[in-house]
């Protein structure tokens, strides 16, 4: 679970809410994998017991993402399904956000939390192509991308406000956290976290 | 990595700062914000440095910038990790206007020969 209240320095309380559930959500039933199945692709991508082609997915994405190429993403889902797939790369970047989160701040990563009881809900968009990626999804930018499995992109989209910006926040130039940092000194970021890992979207 | 660089020009020419974008793609050029310098050396030093450099990286940022700017770097920087990947994994890609319409930015950032290669 997220240790950001033991951090040096106050942390935003949106940021420990987001991070706790965050963290809940991986441990929870999906739409088409188990609270254990999603913690144990949660572990994988951190590095352990990476047996099996979703698993072996997982740490790639996480350990390298620049590296990884329509044809991976093609052999996890021919292996597990296009919904598994979709479900376990929301799972390792919503991962990845939370662990880079933690090691900015010089906060050790906690264990993965227990996994929740249940079978996956089945919950799984009807009708999505794959049209223009490697994965069945709707027409539109990046935040639709893993529609195929709803409750995978909420939880995906709810993390933009207090990580980034609201879609609100994005169209002024003139946002600022204050005290904090503003829209020119984000980008500044994000862009050139973007250029490190090779990812020109 | 596109539209984050052209909100980055569109962003602070409101804010009237002298922007260099190609400050994104050479760490040696100040890109042009306030503290742009650490927060750039922040990225990499995380991605690249040791836990010594690391901790530089942080320090640089407390000092020039105060503990809640170290805060939202770290935040945003988780929210580009995760982007990233969902990028990558999905497939999504960048439409061919945008790309021609950002040539000239393609060059200042030496990326014309790299998007040659991944559209191939």
């Amino acid at each position: 679970m997220s240790g950001l209240v033991n951090a040096q320095f106050r942390v935003r309380d949106d940021l420990i809410e987001m991070a706790e559930r965050s963290f809940a959500a991986i441990a929870a039933p999906g739409g088409s994998l188990s609270g254990e199945e999603r913690i144990a692709l949660a572990e994988a991508a951190r590095g352990s017991d990476v047996n099996g082609r979703l698993r072996e997915f997982a740490r790639h994405l996480y350990s390298s993402p620049a590296t990884v190429a329509c044809e991976h993403v093609r052999q996890a889902a021919n292996d597990a399904g296009d919904p598994q797939t979709v479900e376990t790369i929301g799972i390792v970047a919503r991962l990845s956000a939370l662990d880079r989160l933690h090691t900015v701040l010089g906060v050790d990563l906690g264990p993965l939390p227990t996994a929740q009881p249940g079978l996956a809900t089945g919950e799984i968009a009807r009708g999505l192509k794959r049209r223009r990626g490697h994965v069945p999804m709707p027409p539109g930018p990046i935040p639709v991308t893993l529609d195929l499995v709803p409750f995978e992109a909420g939880a995906f989209r709810a993390m933009f406000g207090p990580l980034y910006m609201t879609e609100e926040q994005m169209g002024d130039p003139l946002f600022a956290r204050d005290p904090g940092l503003n829209t020119p000194q984000l980008e500044t970021i994000a862009a050139r976290i973007s250029m490190l890992n090779e990812c020109f979207y | 990595m596109f539209s984050h660089a052209w909100r980055l020009r569109w962003s602070g020419e409101i804010h009237e700062y002298d922007i260099r974008i190609e400050g994104i793609a050479d760490p040696a050029i100040d890109v042009g914000v306030p503290g742009g310098m650490a927060l750039v050396g922040l990225v990499d030093d995380m991605v690249k440095g040791d836990i010594t450099a690391r901790q530089q990286a942080r320090d640089a940022i407390l000092n020039e910038l105060g503990p809640e700017s170290l805060v939202d770097a770290a935040a945003v920087f988780g929210n580009f990790e995760m982007m990233n990947r969902v990028a990558e994994g999905t497939g999504i890609t960048v439409a061919p206007q945008v790309l021609e319409r950002e040539a000239e930015m393609m060059k200042t950032l030496g990326l014309r020969d790299t998007m040659k290669s991944q559209h191939s």
